[in-house]
Parts: C-alpha cells; sequence; structure tokens
C-alpha cells in the first residue's frame, strides 16, 4: 500500500495574549490509501487540532503536511478551499446538513465544488437511504442524517473521510451502524476513512490506531486483523 | 445583575441598537422640530392676527356709503367692520417703488402693528405709519418725510411709526414671486390724510361670526350686485399664502418622521427576535433558575425601552431647538411677522410616548413566545423548522435550477419574516428615493414648462396703471413686442368659488398655451380657455359654463368653457383681447412682452424683467425645496443602508452555520457571497418594485398639498428612475460586501463546534 498522508514535525500553536498553548508538538506519522485510522485521545489531547490541520480548516505553526504529495501547509486559503473541495469529506459530530436541502440535494450539491458527475440517488442508496432522498434533515433521526451527511462525504469521491466523533450525539446502536458503513467505505471503496474519537472500543476495529495525549503522539499501532466493527463488544 | 446582563447584550449588538437609538432619535427630532417651526409660524402668524384684530373677510366695492354700512350692518351675523380706502401709490424714489396706501377710518380691524414710533393716531391727517421692510430697504426713520402720488394727487407725511401688518405677511409684487422691498411696500394713514374732501372707501374690514361660506352667502342673498367682490380671511393673497407654506412644512414634517419611526421599529423587532432566539438556552436557565415570567419578559422589554425612550426624549428637546432656526431665516426673508418663535405642542410628546409603547409593544411581540415555553423546552435548541416542498419542487424544472437558487428559495421559504422586513425596508428606501428624485424632476420640469415652452419671451415690460392705451402702443412698437393683460378674477361654479388668474393675449408666438403633455393649444378668438387644474377644482369641462368676475369689478359674466389648457404655476382663464371685448370688458394691457432684451427705461413701463430674473427669482423661492429634496435623498440612502445592513447582520448570523459548513466543505468566499447576494437581490429587486408606487403616492400627495395654484402630476423621468434603481441596487451590493470580509474571517471551527 501507498503513502498518502504524511505528518513531518508539526507544531501547532495557539497564541492567546501572553500565553502560548502548544495544541500539535513534534507530531509524526504516515496514513496509507484505503487505511481505516481510529485517532484516540482524552479530551484536550489534541484530536480535534490534528483533524482541522488535516482537513485544511487551520494551518500549522512549523512542520509539514504532505497529501498525495502536496504540501497542504504551504497552501494559501484558495488553495486550501480547493484542497477541502476536492479531498477532504468531513463528517461532523452534529451532521451539519444543509437545512435548507432535501437529502438528495445535500448530496447533490456536491456537483457545484466537484467536477465530479453525481447520481445523488445512487449515494444515498448506497448508505441505505434512497427511500428518504426527498426529505429535508429535520424529517430525518439523526442516524440518516449522518448517513445522509456520509453520502455527501463520499459523492465527491474525496482522498479521505474525516470523521470527526461521528457517533458523538447517536444512541450506541446507531452508532455501530454509522461505523459500520464507514468501515464499508474503506474495506470495499478503498476509502482512507480517519475517526477521530475518545471511544477506546472502537480501535480493535482499526486498521491503524493512533494515540495522542498532550498533543504528543503516544503511540501508532497497526492491527493486522481488525475486527469488523459489528463484532466488537459494545 | 439582569441590566448588567442588558448593558452587555447592547454592547454586543451595537450596531443594531444604535441603529435604534438613532432612528427614535431622528424620528422625534424630526417630527419635534419641524413641528417646532410649523406649529410656530402658525401660533406666532395667529397671535399676530388676534393682535392685530385680522378681519374675517374684506368686501369691495367701488364706493362703501353710511347705507351701505347700516345694510352690512343689518346682517345679522357682521360683529365689527370698518371701511378703509385702499390706493396703489407710487412712492417718489429713483425707482418709483409700488406702495399700497391705506387710509383707514378708525384702525380697528387688521391694525398696524408698531416696532417704533408712536401708536397710529386716527386725528393725526399728517402722518404716515409705514411698512418696515420697506423703511428697512431704503434706510427711512420716524420723522423723515416720504412722498406718495396717486391718481392726480400727490402727498407728503412725516413717518410718524413702522411696523407691520396683518394683511401683509406675505407681499410680492405682480410682477415677482420674490417679494423685493426696495419696490413695494405699504402704509397706513389716517382718513384725515385723505386729500378730498369726500374719502371715496372702497374696502370694507368684516368681523363676523359663523363660517365664511355661510356669510358668503348671505351678502350675496342681501347685498349681490352692490358690492363687486367678497374675500374671506382664508383667500386673502397673504394669509393663505403664509397658510399654504405653513402646511406645506407640517406635510413633510409628517412623512419623514413616520418612515423613521417605522425602522427603528422594524430594526427593534429583528434585532429583538435575534437576540432572543440567540439567548433561548439563556432564557432557560434563568426559567430554570427560578426567575418569574414576567421579570424575564421585562428583561427583554428594556433593551428597546431606555434607548427609545432617551432617544425620543432627546429629540423632543433637540427637535424644536435646532431646527426651527434654521428654516425661519429664509422664511423671515420672504414673509413678515414680528416674531419668529418656534413653538411646543403636546402633540410631540403624544407621538414620543406612541413610539415608546410601539416600543414595548414590539419587544414583547418578541418574546412573548419563548416565555410562554416550558424551562425545559427552552434550554435545548428549538426544533427546526421543517421545510416542505412546495409546487415549484414539483415542477421538473426544480431539477435543473443551481444550487444558490434552490438553497434562497428555501431560506425565503423558511424566513417569511425576516424576508418581509428587508422587503419592507427596502421599500421604503425605494419610495422615498423616488418621492426625491420625482420632486427633482417635477420642479425641474416646471421651470422648463413654464418659462421656455410656454413663455418663451425674453423681456416682460409691466405697464404702469395709469398709462394711456396710445402710449403703451407706442412702447410695444418700440420693443417690437406684443401687449398681455393679466388679472386676477374668481370664478363660481356650483357651489365651488375659487380665485385665479386671467391672462388675455392678442395674436402673439411669445406665450404658447400647452396642455399637460407640452402641445400647443391653439386658443381662437372666440374661444375662452381654462387651466386643468381649475377645471378639476371646479369640477367643470368644455361645454360648461361658469360664471366670474375680475377681481375689483362687480359685474359677473357667464362664460362657455371652449377649451382646457394645463399651466404649471397659475389657474384661471386664457381667451383673447376681442372675446373680452365681447364679454362686454375693458381690455387694458398691463404689460409687454417682447423677444428682446429690453433695458431701456421708458416713460409708463414700472418694471422690465428679463426672463434670467425671472428664472433665478424662481430658483431663489424654491432654495429651500431643492433643501429637502438633497435631504431626503440622504436619509432614503442611510435607510437603505441601515436597513439592508442589519437585517444581513440578522441573516447572516442565521445561517452562519451554515455558511460555515459549506465553507468547509469547499465552496469559496466568492461563491458564498453571491449566495447571500442573491437573496439580498431578490429583497431589493421585490422592495424596489413595490416602493414605486408608494413613492409615487407620497409624491402625488406633495404636489396635492403643494397649493391651489400649482399643477404638477407625479411622474419621474427614464433617467432618475434608472438613478433611482441604481442606488438601491448599488447600496444593496454595498452591504453585500461588508459581508464578504466576514465570510472570509469566519472561523470553521468554531461554527461547527455543536450546538449553542
Amino acid at each position: 500500500m501507498s503513502t498518502i498522508i504524511e505528518f513531518k514535525n508539526v507544531d501547532k500553536e495557539y497564541k492567546s495574549g501572553e500565553h502560548i498553548l502548544k495544541a500539535m508538538d513534534n507530531v509524526n506519522f504516515t496514513i496509507d490509501k484505503g487505511e481505516f485510522v481510529v485517532i484516540l485521545g482524552p479530551s484536550g489531547a489534541g484530536k480535534s487540532t490534528l483533524l482541522n490541520l488535516l482537513g485544511g480548516l487551520d494551518s500549522v505553526t512549523s512542520g509539514q503536511i504532505i497529501v498525495n504529495g502536496n504540501h497542504v501547509e504551504s497552501f494559501n486559503d484558495n488553495q486550501l478551499t480547493e484542497y477541502r473541495a476536492k479531498n477532504v469529506g468531513f463528517i461532523f459530530q452534529f451532521y451539519n446538513l444543509i437545512p435548507n436541502l432535501t437529502a438528495i440535494e445535500n448530496v447533490e450539491l456536491m456537483k457545484d465544488i466537484v467536477d465530479v458527475d453525481i447520481d445523488g440517488l445512487s449515494v444515498l442508496d448506497s448508505v441505505g437511504l434512497g427511500n428518504h432522498a426527498d426529505q429535508f434533515p429535520a424529517q430525518l433521526s439523526g442516524g440518516e442524517q449522518q448517513r445522509v451527511s456520509i453520502a455527501r462525504a463520499v459523492a465527491k469521491q474525496p482522498t479521505m473521510l474525516l470523521c470527526d466523533e461521528p457517533t458523538g450525539a447517536l444512541d450506541s446502536k446507531t452508532g455501530v451502524l454509522i461505523l459500520n458503513l464507514l468501515q464499508d467505505m474503506s474495506n470495499n471503496r478503498n476509502t482512507t476513512v480517519i475517526i477521530v474519537t475518545h471511544n477506546a472500543i472502537l480501535a480493535e476495529a482499526a486498521d491503524k490506531v493512533i494515540r495522542i495525549k498532550n498533543g504528543q503522539i503516544e503511540s501508532i499501532a497497526v492491527n493486522e486483523n481488525p475486527m469488523k466493527v459489528t463484532d466488537l463488544d459494545w | 445583575m439582569l441590566f448588567k446582563k442588558m448593558l452587555r447584550d447592547i454592547a454586543k449588538h451595537k450596531a443594531q441598537f444604535i441603529s435604534i437609538f438613532l432612528m427614535a432619535f431622528l424620528g422625534v427630532f424630526v417630527f419635534a422640530g419641524v413641528g417646532g417651526e410649523s406649529v410656530g409660524l402658525e401660533v406666532n402668524s395667529n397671535n399676530f392676527y388676534e393682535d392685530t384684530n385680522l378681519a374675517d373677510g374684506w368686501i369691495y366695492s367701488a364706493n362703501i356709503s353710511d347705507l351701505f354700512l347700516d345694510q352690512i350692518d343689518c346682517l345679522g351675523a357682521t360683529t365689527q367692520m370698518e371701511r378703509q380706502v385702499v390706493v396703489d401709490s407710487v412712492g417718489d424714489f429713483d425707482n418709483d417703488p409700488d406702495i399700497t396706501l391705506h387710509f383707514v377710518e378708525n384702525n380697528t380691524i387688521s391694525k398696524f402693528h408698531l416696532i417704533e414710533g408712536k401708536e397710529l393716531d386716527i386725528n393725526d391727517g399728517g402722518g404716515v405709519w409705514l411698512d418696515k421692510s420697506f423703511a428697512d430697504a431704503k434706510g427711512l426713520k420716524v420723522g423723515d418725510n416720504i412722498t406718495f402720488e396717486f391718481e392726480n394727487y400727490t402727498i407728503e407725511k412725516e413717518i410718524k411709526g413702522i411696523g407691520y401688518s396683518p394683511e401683509y405677511v406675505y407681499h410680492a409684487s405682480s410682477s415677482s414671486i420674490i417679494p423685493d422691498f426696495n419696490k413695494i411696500g405699504f402704509a397706513y394713514l389716517s382718513h384725515k390724510a385723505f386729500p378730498a374732501d369726500a374719502v371715496p372707501y372702497n374696502v370694507l374690514n368684516i368681523k363676523f361670526d359663523g363660517n365664511p361660506e355661510s356669510y358668503d352667502e348671505l351678502l350675496d342673498y342681501h347685498m349681490g350686485g352692490y358690492y363687486s367682490s367678497f374675500v374671506e380671511r382664508s383667500e386673502h393673497t397673504s394669509v393663505g399664502q403664509f397658510a399654504d407654506e405653513i402646511d406645506q412644512h407640517k406635510m413633510m414634517g409628517d412623512i419623514f418622521p413616520v418612515v423613521f419611526i417605522l425602522i427603528a421599529m422594524l430594526i427593534l423587532l429583528t434585532t429583538m427576535r435575534r437576540i432572543i432566539t440567540h439567548q433561548r438556552t439563556q432564557i432557560g436557565i434563568l426559567k430554570a433558575c427560578g426567575f418569574k415570567n414576567y421579570s424575564i419578559i421585562l428583561h427583554y422589554l428594556s433593551y428597546g425601552f431606555w434607548l427609545v425612550l432617551t432617544g425620543s426624549i432627546l429629540g423632543l428637546i433637540l427637535g424644536p431647538m435646532v431646527l426651527p432656526p434654521l428654516f425661519y431665516p429664509s422664511m423671515s426673508a420672504n414673509y413678515k411677522l414680528p416674531s419668529w418663535d418656534s413653538a411646543w405642542s403636546m402633540n410631540f410628546v403624544y407621538v414620543a410616548a406612541l413610539m415608546v409603547i410601539m416600543s414595548l409593544a414590539v419587544s414583547f411581540y418578541s418574546v412573548k413566545g419563548i416565555s410562554d415555553e416550558k424551562p425545559a423546552d427552552t434550554i435545548r435548541p428549538k426544533v427546526p423548522k421543517v421545510s416542505s416542498s412546495g409546487f415549484i419542487e414539483k415542477l421538473g424544472l426544480w431539477k435543473h435550477l443551481s444550487f444558490n437558487i434552490r438553497w434562497n428559495y428555501r431560506d425565503t421559504k423558511r424566513n417569511k419574516f425576516r424576508a418581509l422586513m428587508t422587503i419592507v425596508g427596502v421599500m421604503g428606501c425605494s419610495a422615498l428615493l423616488v418621492c426625491a428624485f420625482g420632486m427633482y424632476d417635477g420642479m425641474n420640469d416646471l421651470k422648463e414648462w413654464e418659462y421656455t415652452q410656454i413663455n418663451h419671451y425674453d423681456s416682460k415690460l409691466v405697464i404702469e396703471e395709469d398709462a394711456a392705451q396710445s402710449q403703451i402702443d407706442d412702447i410695444a412698437s418700440k420693443v417690437n413686442g406684443d401687449e398681455i393683460m393679466e388679472g386676477s378674477i374668481e370664478i363660481e361654479s356650483g357651489s365651488a368659488k375659487k380665485s385665479g388668474s386671467l391672462l388675455v393675449l392678442n395674436e402673439t408666438d411669445l406665450i404658447t398655451p400647452t396642455d399637460y403633455d407640452r402641445n400647443s393649444v391653439e386658443i381662437k378668438d372666440d374661444e375662452v380657455s381654462i387651466s386643468e387644474k381649475m377645471a378639476k377644482m371646479l369640477d367643470v369641462g368644455v361645454g360648461d359654463t361658469v360664471r366670474w368676475h375680475i377681481m375689483g369689478s362687480d359685474k359677473w359674466i357667464d362664460t362657455k368653457i371652449d377649451k382646457i389648457h394645463a399651466d404649471p404655476v397659475s389657474q384661471g382663464f386664457i381667451m383673447s383681447a376681442d372675446k373680452l371685448k365681447d364679454l362686454d370688458l375693458n381690455y387694458t394691457p398691463t404689460a409687454i412682452i417682447t423677444s428682446d432684451h429690453v433695458t431701456e427705461d421708458y416713460n409708463g413701463v414700472k418694471a422690465a424683467n428679463s426672463m434670467n430674473n425671472m428664472t433665478s427669482s424662481w430658483d431663489e423661492l424654491t432654495e429651500s425645496m431643492w433643501l429637502l429634496i438633497y435631504i431626503l435623498i440622504f436619509f432614503a440612502s442611510l435607510l437603505a443602508v441601515v436597513v439592508l445592513y442589519n437585517l444581513g447582520l440578522l441573516s447572516f448570523t442565521e445561517i452562519e452555520r451554515e455558511i460555515a459548513t459549506l465553507k468547509v466543505l469547499g465552496f469559496k468566499t466568492g461563491a458564498l457571497r453571491k449566495l447571500l447576494l442573491t437573496q439580498n437581490l431578490w429583497f431589493t429587486a421585490i422592495g424596489f418594485v413595490l416602493g414605486l408606487p408608494v413613492g409615487y403616492y407620497i409624491l402625488a400627495i406633495m404636489w396635492e398639498s403643494s397649493g391651489d395654484s400649482f399643477y404638477i402630476l407625479p411622474s419621474i423621468s427614464p433617467i432618475n428612475f434608472l438613478i433611482t434603481m441604481v442606488i438601491t441596487f448599488a447600496l444593496s451590493i454595498l452591504v453585500n460586501l461588508m459581508f464578504s470580509r466576514k465570510i472570509k474571517k469566519l472561523d470553521m471551527v468554531e461554527s461547527l463546534k455543536g450546538v449553542e
């Protein structure tokens, strides 16, 4: 497998007045194409910072982030926007669907930002929501909304799916369904999936587990035989 | 504690609250200011009229005998009367000024108001009491002598007093609308000063009970035929003109504040709704802590209350202090009153109070819904509104619409309130702009129409009253000009009676009567044409017969109307000299018009006015109107910016999260700006279109209130229509640009961190 994401000596500092907070301290890791990666850590460890840097929502203080051979850390605002549009599929804890658009419209919205022909209905079918295509987010349950958001993220065929606590707002049963769907995306479609969570159980289902603490990498472990999400002991 | 919270909230939303404060202040400021001015004028003039016992009416007759007096006295309604001889004289100065002399019998009605010298003494035949404006213009003082010539008399009198007269608050000569106090004046004298044994009284000042119409009827019934005309107070040139002026000011003073106050309420409403939506969970927490419902409501009511209250009070104090002194100097140049003070009316307080109450109602309306909810519900975020698919979505077309259009359509559907507010705001703006530019066009149009299209001579020589016809003919041939006759008339039809003007023309190509569309109207030698506005006021048309007489003559004539012409500034009849003679009236030319530029001073000519003089005095008269138009344009633009910015901000905050999401998903700032712009443009377009008829309507009211002699119909030129449109849309885009910085700076991470 080939490396598509690489963090090299990444530092991230936040200044608030005189005080400097080191949110990312010399972080190094690589992720291969198609990997199902789980980033674990307690709250405040720097998980979200890592995700924001990788997703192009924030820029590094020093170090390099190389995605598909491009140096993301050197991108300007416009390039970052372009990068997010082409490479990153975000999945948020609170779904962040556009409330004014129906499920299918939320998915087909991606046509406006990438040059990919999207068949909204078949994408929705792939997350099992083909029959809810014309409903508005407010008419869908949380799990269904999250599935629409996954459909929206995968529709543009991004390099990676970045999931920030994707099951945080869902009950555990629905959460498993969502995680299963994400694992399928990785296994069957060879999509790189990166999930940030504080739920350690998920580690056993991951191809790679990156644990962070106080802004530093604590450990990186590769699972030779990851379990199916559905087989985990929730 | 809650008070502290309020102050911090206000500081946080300062743009909105400053707007609310400003609009509340401006609303009351303008209302109380212009009100203070116009009420001041009214109070000052009424006091003046009261103090000097201004006549309720004037009866004009060639000779008012003692018998005539007895007969008038027998009309039950008459309470007081006094005879005068009113004659036009020429003062002995280089420029031959016109001085109207009043030889009064008692000085009990329309009394001379003394400023310096001694009071008018009815037994003093050697004194004259002179017009202050004229005395100032000529540098005359008490004790100086002054000589007048009239008819065949020359009299020299000593100036005993200088002052004002209630009949001369407005005093302009027939040749100019702007008073030139170097050229005109009036003087009061005792009847004993009249240089003949028999005093030929020709005006009877009357005070009477009851309304003027019934007095007029009574007079007509009993005395019809024995007098030439009766003028009631409101028709008197000076009184009427000044009252018209006050009315116009009042009109402006009413329209502006209504707009400001509505805007203040609009912003208050939207801001409060926004704050309350934002603080929904806070309200829940307050409730959970045990705050009573009414104290929460009171808390939110207090935001607008304090601001509107302080704004109103400040406006109440500053308005009457600041605005009247701005208007009075230009007013006192044209009108003569002994005192110019602003006045106070309880109406100002009522309006301010009404506004405060409205603000409470508006705030209450915004907070009511939330205070009714259970704390447990309020503490949780509001359940999002469910969109539904309407028929538009069912059309096949929907799927082909861009995301931009779909998103905006749905967003509008979900936020109808916000949409409505924006549309109303833009509507107000475009209505004011249409009104301002319409006035601009109207004023220009009127000038062009009157001074280029109808009257296209270069000079107008006003002939002295005693000039002989041969002398007039002589001058006319020397200057290569045409003779015309102008006069004042009174026209009656059914129950309506209006004073107007008479224009008698010979064959001339220097005056072209036109219709409203500026096509020339040919009035044949045997035809009488009535002006369109006069026809409307009297409710008559071609073929109808009206009764009329020349002012100062008691000969009433029935005349059939043959044509209708239109004129922007004078309403009445146009006919030929032959027609006038046919009607058995004397043709006495009053002016000569010529295309030559006449500078020479001919004997028998009172004044030579060039077209340039006339247009520049027109410009002078309309100066304050122009100021008003600029103010209107300024405030309309301000209004648009305030409304669009506030509502833009409101909508931006509401959809901040969505915008952040779209930004995260990879939408470019430009695309997002376009998203917001699209909505702005839709609302602007709708508001603009709706504003047009509203502006047109306000314009119509404004022209309507400009007085009986003006005839302008509301209209706006294509170029100014375009400018109005450009301004409205440019402001909309400008406001949008203010938001593009916000989009750029929008912190994506923060916006996505879970719901507040």
